[in-house]
């Protein structure tokens, strides 16, 4: 699963939700991606989950990429504890997406198949989502 | 190559506000420069562009501008879309001469079936080329058939339309064959996953 190596700090406040996407709103790799409708917050877990779904649908063929990453540590306070006593331990990590963002992208395969696969991942994923093709004919 | 006329308006409000009620009322805000000309802000119509764009040149069509009772010729340099929607939100127009060079990325398409063992990389979508204003290619074609794993095509071995030159690096890998997964490494893949997920599920580790 995803989880950086080392972070400046291990505890952060949580990230903005605000706001459209600023940038990787356009496939870069391949031929098929999904994109966000939605902001939310997507685990570790989540995007391994979804890349999972994919892989196992396409079988030998095609290439899958990870456009996000999960760098945000998200905290919780174990259950039954009074409020106070500091912030609690990190739980998840989470990749803080924006509406219009660009999550997985995909190439290699017919794009019925690509469909169908996409369509599998984006029952893992928080938020709701679409298919897109690369626009140009490439 | 495509070439289509539309009726542009100097623009006289300027900033997001001017921007948004620009757009509201149909039109796209643009900007249009070159030639040592200080730039001139227009508004474009969204409909006329949104077609002027679904030609098959995309957004290498080359515009006849009817602006203020002059045409003027102009290439899209850039073009910034809603992340969501995809409408145009705003277009910088760079103006050209015909028999003018001018650079320009051209979409790569792939043709032929490659090896039925082999998966396609295509590693460059666009490549840059020098041409005629008048007529630039539409898109490049890419032959693949019998790519095998291990093998690629660079921007050199790329057969150019006549009259235009390649302006990006000639050894730039544009398709490359790789070798498809076998079933044991794809098993071995989602294996190791399905055990990395338990054994990491209880406590992210990140040191500070």
């Amino acid at each position: 699963m995803l989880i950086p190596r080392k972070v400046a700090h291990r505890k952060q406040h949580h990230p903005k939700r605000t706001g459209a996407a600023k940038g990787g709103t356009r496939i870069a790799f391949g031929e098929y991606a999904i994109q966000s409708l939605e902001s939310a917050y997507v685990t570790n877990r989540q995007i391994e989950s979804a890349r999972i779904a994919m892989t196992r649908h396409i079988r030998r063929g095609g290439k899958v990429w990870i456009n996000i990453y999960p760098d945000r540590p998200l905290t919780k306070k174990p259950a039954e504890t009074r409020m106070g006593s500091g912030k609690g331990s990190p739980e998840w990590w989470v990749a803080n997406v924006k509406p219009g963002r660009i999550m997985f992208e995909l190439s290699g395969v017919a794009e019925p198949v690509a469909r169908e696969a996409m369509r599998r991942a984006i029952h893992k994923l928080p938020m709701k989502c679409r298919f897109v093709t690369r626009e140009g004919g490439a | 190559m495509s070439e289509v006329r539309i009726a542009a308006e100097p623009r006289t409000e300027f900033g997001k506000g001017g921007a948004r009620r620009t757009r509201r009322a149909g039109k796209v805000p643009a900007v249009l420069y070159g030639h040592g000309q200080p730039p001139r802000h227009i508004a474009l119509p969204a409909h006329d562009l949104l077609h002027a764009f679904k030609t098959d040149a995309g957004t290498n069509v080359l515009l006849t501008l009817e602006l203020s009772g002059q045409t003027e010729l102009a290439l899209p340099k850039e073009v910034q879309r809603h992340p969501i929607r995809g409408s145009y939100e705003h277009v910088d127009l760079v103006l050209v001469n015909r028999g003018e060079h001018v650079s320009v990325e051209v979409a790569l398409v792939l043709i032929g079936e490659a090896d039925p063992d082999t998966l396609v990389d295509q590693q460059v979508t666009a490549l840059s080329v020098k041409a005629d204003a008048a007529s630039l290619p539409d898109r490049i074609e890419v032959d693949i058939t019998g790519l095998e794993a291990g093998h690629g095509i660079t921007a050199a071995q790329l057969e150019l339309p006549q009259g235009v030159e390649l302006e990006a690096d000639g050894e730039l890998v544009v398709v490359q064959g790789l070798a498809k997964r076998t079933v044991a490494q794809m098993e071995a893949d989602l294996g190791e996953t399905a055990e990395g997920t338990e054994g990491t599920a209880a406590a992210p580790a990140a040191s500070a």
